[in-house]
C-alpha cells in the first residue's frame, strides 16, 4: 500500500478519478477531485481504505444553467478529506444533478451523518441511503426552510468563482489602522 | 412474569439537558434508557443556532471578526487566528514576525485557560467541587493578562488582517512569565489532588474507549484523537503561523479512556508553557501590523485553512467570487465531529460513565450549534 500512498494523484487517476494537483500555498489542499454523481460512493471507499479522515461535507450554490446538465439544480456539494499522519488534505466536488440526489457516504464515513443532515438543511440536498435525514441543526418545523439558498440576484456561475476566472486587482496598500470597521 | 416483559417494563427515555448542568450548555440527549443503562443516546443539537456562516456571507470580510470569538467562547483566539490566516492567505497578505509571536503567545495562554476550565468543569460533573476553584483561580490570571492587550475577557477579536491590533508592552511579558512560574507550581497540587486520586481514577480508567478506527470513521481531532494514541496536531502537522520555529511534543494516550483524554490536556498545558516560553525569550522587535488594502478583494476561486483550536482541528473554507464578501464561508469545528460518535460509544453503558465520557470530550455547544 505504501507505494501507491506516495502519489495520491497517479493512484486516483488510474481508478478513473479525474485528480488534478494544486498548489498548496494558495488554495490550503494538495489535491482536488473533481466527482460524478455515480462515483462518489467509490471515492469515499477509497479514501477511507486509504487512510484519510473526512474533514467535512458541505455545499455551495452557484447560477444554474439550464443547457448544462450537472448544472441545471446550481447546487454543488464539497467533501475534504485529510489524513492523521502527514500533511495532506483533498478536496472533493461533485456537482447536484436536478434531482437534487446524491449517495450517502454515511456507512462509509460514520462522521458523515451528521455533515449531510446538516447539508440537506442548509441547502435541500438529499443524501440518498442515508438512514436518518431529519432536520440537525434546524428545527423540525422548518424542513423545507435552507437558509443558505440565495436570492437569484446574488448567485453567481461556476466559473465566476473559480480558480480559472483570474484575481482581482487589490487598491493600493492604506496603514492598516484604517481597515477598522 | 416473563423476563422479556419484565424487561421491557424497565425501558424508558430520559431527556438529558438542554438545562442539563454535565452537558455544558444547552445540548439536549434523548436517552434510551434501561434502569442504569444507557441502550441509545442520541443528541439533539441546534437549541443555540445562528447560521453564522450565512452573517459571513453577507457582510465585508472584517465584518465577520467578531463571529468568530463567539464560537468557542472558550478559546476564542485560535478562531481569530483561522479567520485572519485564512483572509491573509486568500489576499496574500503579508503578517510582521513580531505580530505572529505575539499571536502565538496569546493563542496558547487561551489554550491553557480552556484547558483549566475543562479541568475544572470536568471535576464537577464527576462530583468534585474543589477542582473547579483551583482552575479558575488560575484562570483568572490569564484573563486578567490578555485583558491587558485584547481588551475583552472572553468573546476576543483581537487579530486583524496583517497583524494584531494592539502591541504587547513590558509590562505583559513580565505577567506572563510570572504567571509561568506560577503555574508550574500549581501541577503539584492538581497531581495530589486529581490525578493520584482513586475515586477519579475509577470514574475515567477504561471508560469510553476510542479505538483509533473509530477516531478516523468519525474524524475526530484535538485531544480526544491523541489520547487514542495518534499524534495528530495541525500545529505539527500541517504547520502554520511561526509553529515550526518552536520546539514542542505532542503528548498521546495509550488506549483512548477518559484517563487518557484527561492525561493529555495536562500535559498539553506544559507544552503550551514550553512554546509561550521560548516566544518571550526571542520576542522580536519591529511593527505589529502590516499594510493591506483597504478593501481587500477576495479572489474568485476556494482556500482552507486549518488551526489547532483547545478541541482540534478547525477549519475555514472560503469561496471567493472577486467582491470583499464570501461567496461561501464554511466553518469547520472540531467539537461537532467529536460529538457525533457518542451513539456509538454511549452504547450499554452505565448513565454515570455517560457523564463522564461527556466531559472528557470537552464540549462547547455554540461551537457545535455555530
Amino acid at each position: 500500500m505504501d507505494k501507491i500512498i506516495k502519489n495520491y494523484k497517479g493512484f486516483l487517476i488510474e481508478q478513473g478519478f479525474d485528480a488534478i494537483e494544486t498548489d498548496y500555498e494558495q488554495r490550503g489542499y494538495h489535491l482536488e477531485v473533481v466527482l460524478a454523481v455515480n462515483q462518489v460512493r467509490e471515492f469515499a471507499k477509497k479514501a477511507y481504505e486509504l487512510g484519510f479522515y473526512l474533514v467535512f461535507v458541505t455545499g455551495f450554490q452557484v447560477r444554474s444553467d439550464e443547457k448544462n446538465d450537472s448544472l441545471h439544480s446550481g447546487l454543488a456539494v464539497v467533501y475534504q478529506f485529510a489524513r492523521y499522519d502527514r500533511q495532506y488534505r483533498m478536496k472533493a466536488l461533485v456537482l447536484v444533478p436536478n434531482s437534487l440526489e446524491i449517495p450517502s457516504i454515511s456507512d462509509i464515513y460514520h462522521g458523515a451523518d451528521w455533515h449531510e443532515r446538516e447539508t440537506r438543511d442548509l441547502y435541500g440536498i438529499i443524501f440518498s441511503g442515508h438512514p436518518n435525514l431529519k432536520p440537525l441543526l434546524l428545527s423540525e418545523e422548518d424542513w423545507d426552510f435552507h437558509p443558505l439558498l440565495k436570492d437569484e440576484t446574488r448567485l453567481k456561475s461556476l466559473h465566476e468563482v473559480s480558480w480559472t476566472s483570474g484575481s482581482p486587482e487589490n487598491d493600493t496598500p492604506e496603514t492598516g489602522a484604517e481597515t477598522d470597521g | 412474569m416473563l423476563e422479556s416483559e419484565y424487561q421491557e417494563q424497565n425501558r424508558f427515555f430520559l431527556n438529558m439537558g438542554p438545562q442539563h448542568p454535565s452537558t455544558h450548555g444547552v445540548l439536549l440527549i434523548v436517552l434510551e434508557m434501561n434502569g442504569e443503562y444507557v441502550l441509545d443516546p442520541q443528541p439533539v443539537l441546534g437549541f443555540i443556532h445562528r447560521m453564522h456562516e450565512k452573517m459571513g456571507e453577507s457582510r465585508p470580510c472584517p465584518g465577520f471578526m467578531p463571529n468568530t470569538g463567539r464560537m468557542d467562547y472558550v478559546c476564542a483566539l485560535p478562531y481569530n487566528h483561522g479567520y485572519v490566516s485564512l483572509i491573509e492567505r486568500k489576499a496574500g497578505i503579508e503578517v510582521p514576525k513580531r505580530a505572529e509571536y505575539i499571536r502565538i503567545i496569546t493563542s496558547e495562554l487561551n489554550r491553557i485557560a480552556s484547558h483549566l476550565l475543562w479541568l475544572g468543569a470536568y471535576l464537577l460533573d464527576l462530583g468534585a467541587f474543589t477542582p473547579i476553584l483551583y482552575g479558575f483561580d488560575d484562570r483568572e490570571h490569564i484573563l486578567d493578562i490578555l485583558e491587558s492587550v485584547t481588551g475583552s475577557r472572553l468573546t476576543y477579536s483581537y487579530y486583524r488582517f496583517g497583524g494584531v491590533c494592539q502591541d504587547i508592552d513590558e509590562r505583559f511579558v513580565e505577567r506572563t512569565r510570572a504567571f509561568i512560574k506560577r503555574l508550574r507550581k500549581r501541577y503539584v497540587i492538581y497531581e495530589k489532588l486529581v490525578t493520584k486520586n482513586i475515586i477519579f481514577i475509577k470514574r475515567t480508567e477504561d471508560i469510553g474507549i476510542v479505538s483509533p478506527d473509530m477516531a478516523l470513521r468519525y474524524g475526530m481531532t484535538g485531544p480526544n484523537l491523541r489520547g487514542s494514541g495518534i499524534s495528530y496536531d495541525v500545529r505539527k502537522n500541517e504547520p502554520y503561523s511561526l509553529y515550526p520555529e518552536f520546539d514542542f511534543d505532542i503528548p498521546v494516550g495509550r488506549q483512548g479512556d477518559c484517563l487518557d483524554r484527561y492525561m493529555v490536556r495536562i500535559r498539553e498545558i506544559e507544552q503550551s508553557l514550553r512554546i509561550i516560553e521560548q516566544a518571550l525569550d526571542r520576542l522580536p522587535d519591529g511593527p505589529v501590523r502590516s499594510k493591506v488594502p483597504k478593501n481587500i478583494k477576495l479572489a474568485p476561486g476556494d482556500c482552507n485553512f486549518a488551526v489547532e483550536a483547545a478541541r482540534g482541528e478547525l477549519s475555514y473554507y472560503l469561496i471567493g467570487d472577486g467582491t470583499s464578501t464570501p461567496y461561501r464561508l464554511k466553518v469547520r469545528v472540531p467539537s461537532y465531529s467529536n460529538l457525533s460518535c457518542l451513539p456509538e460509544l454511549g452504547r450499554g453503558i452505565l448513565l454515570a460513565d455517560l457523564v463522564s465520557i461527556l466531559g472528557s470530550f470537552d464540549l462547547v455547544i455554540p461551537e457545535i450549534d455555530r
